[in-house]
Order: structure tokens, then C-alpha cells, then sequence
């Protein structure tokens, strides 16, 4: 009962802290951001010699311009959009999940031993388990920070970055080792899946795991922004204590953020495999969740704003490799962009109030300076 | 096994342990005043870069160290602007500077050295390795503690005074309280916001120096990452270390033990398990102070 009571006062708290909204002016100030990030990358193509038009141009185009390459975008937007929900749902309950990298690595590899070990049977049955395996393995290895950091108050950025280590080098093990393919030409990598999707768009990365994204992107938006659990994951991250007055057992919440977050960073890894690589390889992804976890920051965790920023995310990442193969500029500044773009981001409230302050100290200025004139 | 555990393994124990001193005593400078700054790792990766840079092109060392240096600078007054003059989210703006990093030294390495993955080469001029005939001419000290590369003494020198700085000097008690009480210290008449810069350009000068350790000291090359999540485990130590130098350095020395033993031990274990052992060890660590901690708290105070 108190906890009804209690709900709409909790409502009211959240609309007025400022830091949870996609407001007007956080969107302008946004737009300001890409636009000055841009004429950054602009400067440091012109300092090595590049036309910064014509990069850009092929930047652009290389994401969009040909049906082959907006798959290849669209294929990286729904990875983008997975990991920067993964981070969304656990920094929205009060969590950081840094490790990201180490439960994709760990549900990719789940999902490519029982793809592998399934051979034989029914296609539908082979997806949903390598599915489940996937998400389980995720899940389990988020699980670990999540209970130490409820239980004994162990800090979680610090655990899951070094997790992510951890994870990576022990799958290069298990693929170097005991779950090497005896396929030849193979370097290192588990046997091949029984079952694959097929591209949507020939040639490009579009495949039909875009649906299973597709779907759980859904599931992940309904569950923070329409559910009460997710309700309780907004106030718990919000505060705390004021969640526990309210009947939230925010402990609890925590660890499902956590565990969620990790089972979405195995569905991306079992999406890797099963879309891309039709195995597990060592260098499954070039940390593809750090990418999903700026998007995520940039948009305020917020997650229709993390799918519409994942699409412009993916035209940076998929344009910046297309831009050093025409143009011959290392595709390298597009990262030093995205980093610029969120430097400013994570600033833009400090930025604008020392503006306001500068700008209300040179009126006075002035005015004192008109007076002593008068 | 005696190829193992022997002398050299605790030589082999204070170079790989020698970034993680630096760029720890860095992060706890930051810790002392009140931030976590994980932006240490980019820091590193940053500093490893220069330090080449400067060495490569005025073929010598000491350029090397002095681009590290500005480059410190310049990187503490950033991280200081954007995290306490713009009051922004310390953990985003560490994440974006280890990003800015990865792709700034990447980009870099393309441009001005026109190669990929990696640049070594005879134009790169390594730190000196120091020799002390008088404490070679001890038997067991001088084989592990003589001819090691300069940063080496340098970080053992700093531990002291680092400790020296916090714990006794005045403007370590400000420091100190800067990060506890900041409104003491601006009733005392103190500005905190101007510790904070202080230390967070102490960081920026130990972190990127603990690259130039990597990319001069212990090996003569940039490889792309290469500082290797060490930033992060120089936050762990801090962390374990409960933001006391002398703690935090015996921290990293185990953190270097584990990979100096891992390094050698390649010929018995697969290397992927050795590599992965610090990181695993660092995590089993932090969960047994804490379980240390709570017992301590549990056994009744004698005396009240």
C-alpha cells in the first residue's frame, strides 16, 4: 500500500531531476556537439593534407551509398543498439556494466559450441538453444560483479573492465586449446555451426539475425520505459535510498540490470557467430560494447534515443573504414570524432552554465563601464 | 622449475610491476581528492606514444620524457577542466579519454609513421639502465635491485614522495581534504577546486609516464594497446591499497609478481592462462580486502 502511495511522488522527483531527460535544448546542444566534433576531424584532416569534403563525401557514401554497405550499416546498428541497451538497463538500475566485452565474448562462444555440438538437428531448434546458451553464459558472467557489488560493496567498473581481460583471454584458450576445430586453414577457432543465417542483402552483413536484435531491442524498450520493473530501475538508479523507502528492494534490481545487460551482451556475441563468423574465433569483437556503451552515455541511457544514435553511430564506424580505403586517411579520426562528440556531451551543462556566467560577467562589465562613462 | 623461481623472476617482478606503480601512485593522487579517474588507462597508452615520439625524432631519451611530461600536463589540466570546472561525469570522461586515446595514438602511428600495429626501430633511443657497483657487490640485492632501466628508481622514489607529500606536508593535508571534507577546506580559506587541478596533473604527469616506462623501458617499441587494461589494474591497486602509496605499491608489486610469473611459466601453462592470471588475481583480490575488512569489523574493540 505505502508503496502506491509513494509511486507518484517518486514520479514527480524523477521529472524534475534534470540529468534523466532528452530535453529540447540537450538535443541542440547535441547537434552543436556533432557539428563542432565534425570541424575537429575537419582540422586534423587538413592538417595532415586531406580534403575534409571529399572525406567526409566518402564517408558518407561508403555507409549508404550502395545497398552492400547500408546492410553493413544497418547490421552494425543493431549491434550498436544491443550493447548501448545492455549499458542503458544496467546504468539505469545503478550499475555500471564495463564488462560488456567479456559476456559477448562468453555468449559467443556458448552459442558456437552448441551450434556445433547440435549438428543434426532441426534449424529452429538449434537457434533457440545456441540462443538460450548465449544468453545464459552472458547473463552468468554479469552475474559475478553484480552479487560482488550488492553483497560486499566491490566496485563494479573496476571488476567487469577486468573481467572483460579475463574473459578474452580464456576464450583464446579454449579456442587455442581444448576447443580447437581439427578444420584446416583455421588458425584458431571452434568448429563450424551446424546452422547459419543467410544474408538479407548479398554480400552484406544484414542477416537474419537483424530480427532477434530486432526483437529483443523491443522487449529491452518495452521493460524500461512501460514496465513497473523498469519504473523501479529508474528510481532505484536515481536514488537509492529514496527506492528503498519506497519498497523497491533496489539490491535486487541491481543485479537483474546487471544480469539483463550481460544476457543482451550474449545475444550480440551469439549474433556474431551466427550471423558473421559461423564459428567462434579469438578476435570476435574489436570492442564493439565500449562503442554501445558512448552511444548509450551520449543519449542519457535513454533507449529510443540509444536506437536512433546507434544509426549514426554505425554510418561513422561503417564510412570511417570505407573513407580510409578511397580517401587514404587512417579511419582512426573518426574515433577521435566520436570521442570529441562526447567529451562535449558529458560536459554540455558545465559548458553552458560557464557560458552563461562568462557572458552575465562581461554585462556587468559593461554596464559598470557605461555608467562610469554616464 | 628452477628455470622459473629464481632471481631473475624478482628482477623480471619489478619492471612489469613498474607501469602499474606509476600510473597507480597517478590514480590515487585523483582518488585522494575525490575522483576515480579510469581515463589513467588512455593516459598510459598516450604517454607510451610520445614517449617514442620524442625519442624517435631528437634521438634522444631525455626528449622523450620531456614530450611526457608536457603531454601529462596538458592531459591534467583536460581532465581536470572537463571533470571539475565542467563538473561532468568522471567515469564518461575517463571512458572518452581512453577512447580518444585508442584512436589518437592508432591515428598517429598511420600518419606520422606510415605503419600498422606496431613501430620499433634503431631511431628509437631506450631509457639508460642504471648499474650501482656498490650494490652489485652485494650477492643477492644486487642482481635484483642493480641494472634496471631509470623509471624503474624513479617510481620507488616517487612512492616516498608521494607518501611524503600527502601524509606530511601541508598541502598534502589539503589534498587530503579536498577529496574528505571540501567545505572545511573552503572555510579554512582554501580553494578546492585548486587541489583538484593539482592532483589531477600529478595524475596526468604519472600516468603518461608510466607509458614511457612501457614503450622505453621495458620494451624499445609502440605497439598499438599496449598498455594492456594495466591502467585498470593500477585502479584496482588503488583501490586495495586503501589510497596509501606504500600499500598501493606492494599491491602492484604483486600484481607484477603474478605477471612475471606468467611470462615465465609460458613453457609449463598455455599462455592465454598466464596472460589472464592478473587480471583473475586482481579481482580475487579486491573481494578479499573487502571479506578482510568486514572481519575486522566484526571482532568486538577491546578497550572501549
Amino acid at each position: 500500500m505505502s508503496r502506491l502511495r509513494i509511486l507518484p511522488a517518486l514520479k514527480a522527483l524523477i521529472a524534475i531531476k534534470p540529468k534523466q531527460k532528452l530535453t529540447a535544448q540537450y538535443l541542440l546542444s547535441l547537434f552543436i556537439a556533432i557539428v563542432l566534433a565534425f570541424l575537429v576531424g575537419a582540422g586534423i584532416m587538413l592538417l595532415c593534407g586531406y580534403d575534409p569534403i571529399e572525406c567526409y563525401a566518402a564517408l558518407f557514401r561508403g555507409a549508404l551509398g550502395k545497398p552492400r554497405a547500408f546492410g553493413n550499416t544497418l547490421a552494425k546498428t543493431a549491434t550498436l543498439c544491443l550493447t548501448g541497451l545492455a549499458m542503458s538497463v544496467a546504468a539505469k538500475a545503478g550499475i555500471f556494466n564495463v564488462g560488456g566485452e567479456g559476456q559477448l565474448y562468453f555468449g559467443g562462444l556458448a552459442a558456437a559450441v552448441v551450434g556445433a555440438r547440435l549438428a543434426g538437428a532441426p534449424a529452429w531448434v538449434i537457434v533457440v538453444c545456441a540462443l538460450l546458451a548465449a544468453v545464459f553464459a552472458g547473463g552468468l558472467y554479469a552475474w559475478v560483479p553484480g552479487i560482488l557489488k550488492v553483497k560486499l560493496k566491490v566496485n563494479e567498473v573496476v571488476t567487469t573492465i577486468l573481467l572483460n581481460s579475463a574473459a578474452i583471454y580464456f576464450c583464446s584458450y579454449l579456442t587455442n586449446g581444448p576447443l580447437k576445430t581439427a578444420e584446416r586453414g583455421i588458425s584458431s577457432g571452434t568448429d563450424s555451426i551446424a546452422v547459419s543465417f543467410s544474408p538479407i542483402i548479398r554480400l552484406s552483413n544484414l542477416n537474419g539475425s537483424i530480427w532477434i536484435a530486432f526483437a529483443a531491442a523491443l522487449i529491452i524498450w518495452y521493460l524500461m520505459t512501460r514496465s513497473t520493473a523498469g519504473f523501479e530501475m529508474k528510481i532505484t538508479g536515481a536514488n537509492e535510498r529514496f527506492a528503498k523507502y519506497g519498497g523497491i528492494r533496489a539490491d535486487r534490481l541491481m543485479i537483474a540490470g546487471m544480469v539483463i545487460s550481460g544476457m543482451l551482451c550474449g545475444l550480440v556475441g551469439m549474433i556474431e557467430v551466427f550471423g558473421i563468423h559461423k564459428r567462434f574465433i579469438t578476435n570476435l569483437s574489436a570492442g564493439y560494447y565500449f562503442d554501445g556503451m558512448l552511444v548509450a552515455m551520449i543519449m542519457r541511457y535513454q533507449p529510443f534515443g540509444v536506437i536512433v544514435m546507434s544509426f549514426f553511430f554505425a554510418i561513422l564506424t561503417i564510412g570511417g573504414s570505407a573513407m580510409e580505403l578511397s580517401a587514404g586517411i587512417s579511419g582512426e579520426v573518426i574515433l577521435i570524432v566520436q570521442a570529441v562528440i562526447i567529451f562535449f556531451m558529458a560536459a554540455e551543462g558545465g559548458i553552458r552554465q560557464s557560458l552563461r556566467v562568462w557572458s552575465a560577467k562581461r554585462r556587468v562589465k559593461r554596464t559598470h563601464a557605461k555608467e562610469a562613462g554616464v | 622449475m628452477s628455470d622459473v623461481f629464481n632471481l631473475l623472476l624478482l628482477q623480471n617482478t619489478l619492471r612489469t610491476a613498474t607501469p602499474v606503480v606509476l600510473c597507480a601512485l597517478g590514480c590515487l593522487m585523483t582518488e585522494r581528492v575525490g575522483i576515480m579517474n579510469i581515463g589513467v588507462e588512455g593516459m598510459m597508452l598516450m604517454g607510451a606514444f610520445f614517449a617514442v615520439l620524442g625519442s624517435y625524432l631528437y634521438g634522444s631519451w631525455v626528449m622523450g620524457i620531456v614530450f611526457v611530461i608536457v603531454l601529462g600536463i596538458l592531459l591534467g589540466l583536460f581532465y581536470y577542466l572537463f571533470s571539475i570546472k565542467f563538473r561532468s561525469d568522471e567515469f564518461v570522461i575517463g571512458v572518452a579519454i581512453n577512447i580518444l586515446a585508442g584512436g589518437l595514438t592508432v591515428f598517429l602511428l598511420r600518419t606520422l609513421f606510415g605503419v600498422k600495429g606496431s613501430f620499433s626501430g634503431p631511431g628509437i633511443v631506450p631509457l639508460p639502465t642504471l648499474h650501482f657497483t656498490w650494490l652489485e657487490s652485494i650477492p643477492v640485492l644486487g642482481t635484483i635491485l642493480s641494472g634496471n632501466t631509470l623509471l624503474v628508481y624513479v617510481s620507488w622514489v616517487l612512492v616516498i614522495l608521494c607518501w611524503l607529500l600527502l601524509y606530511k606536508t601541508p598541502l598534502g593535508f589539503h589534498l587530503r581534504a579536498s577529496g574528505e571534507a571540501p567545505e572545511a577546506l573552503r572555510a579554512a580559506g582554501k580553494n578546492p577546486d585548486r587541489m583538484k587541478m593539482l592532483a589531477s596533473v600529478l595524475c596526468g604527469i604519472m600516468a603518461s609516464l608510466s607509458g614511457a616506462h612501457l614503450s622505453l623501458g621495458y620494451l624499445t617499441m609502440f605497439s598499438e594497446n599496449m598498455s594492456a587494461s594495466r591502467g585498470f589494474v593500477a585502479v584496482a591497486c588503488v583501490i586495495f591499497g586503501g589510497g596509501n602509496p606504500p600499500r598501493v605499491f606492494l599491491a602492484a608489486l604483486l600484481f607484477g609478481f603474478i605477471d612475471a610469473l606468467g611470462l615465465r611459466m609460458q613453457k609449463y601453462i598455455p599462455a592465454d592462462i598466464t596472460a589472464m592470471a592478473p587480471y583473475v588475481v586482481t579481482v580475487v583480490m579486491m573481494v578479499v580486502v573487502v571479506l578482510m575488512k568486514r572481519r575486522k569489523k566484526r571482532q568486538p574493540q577491546e578497550g572501549r
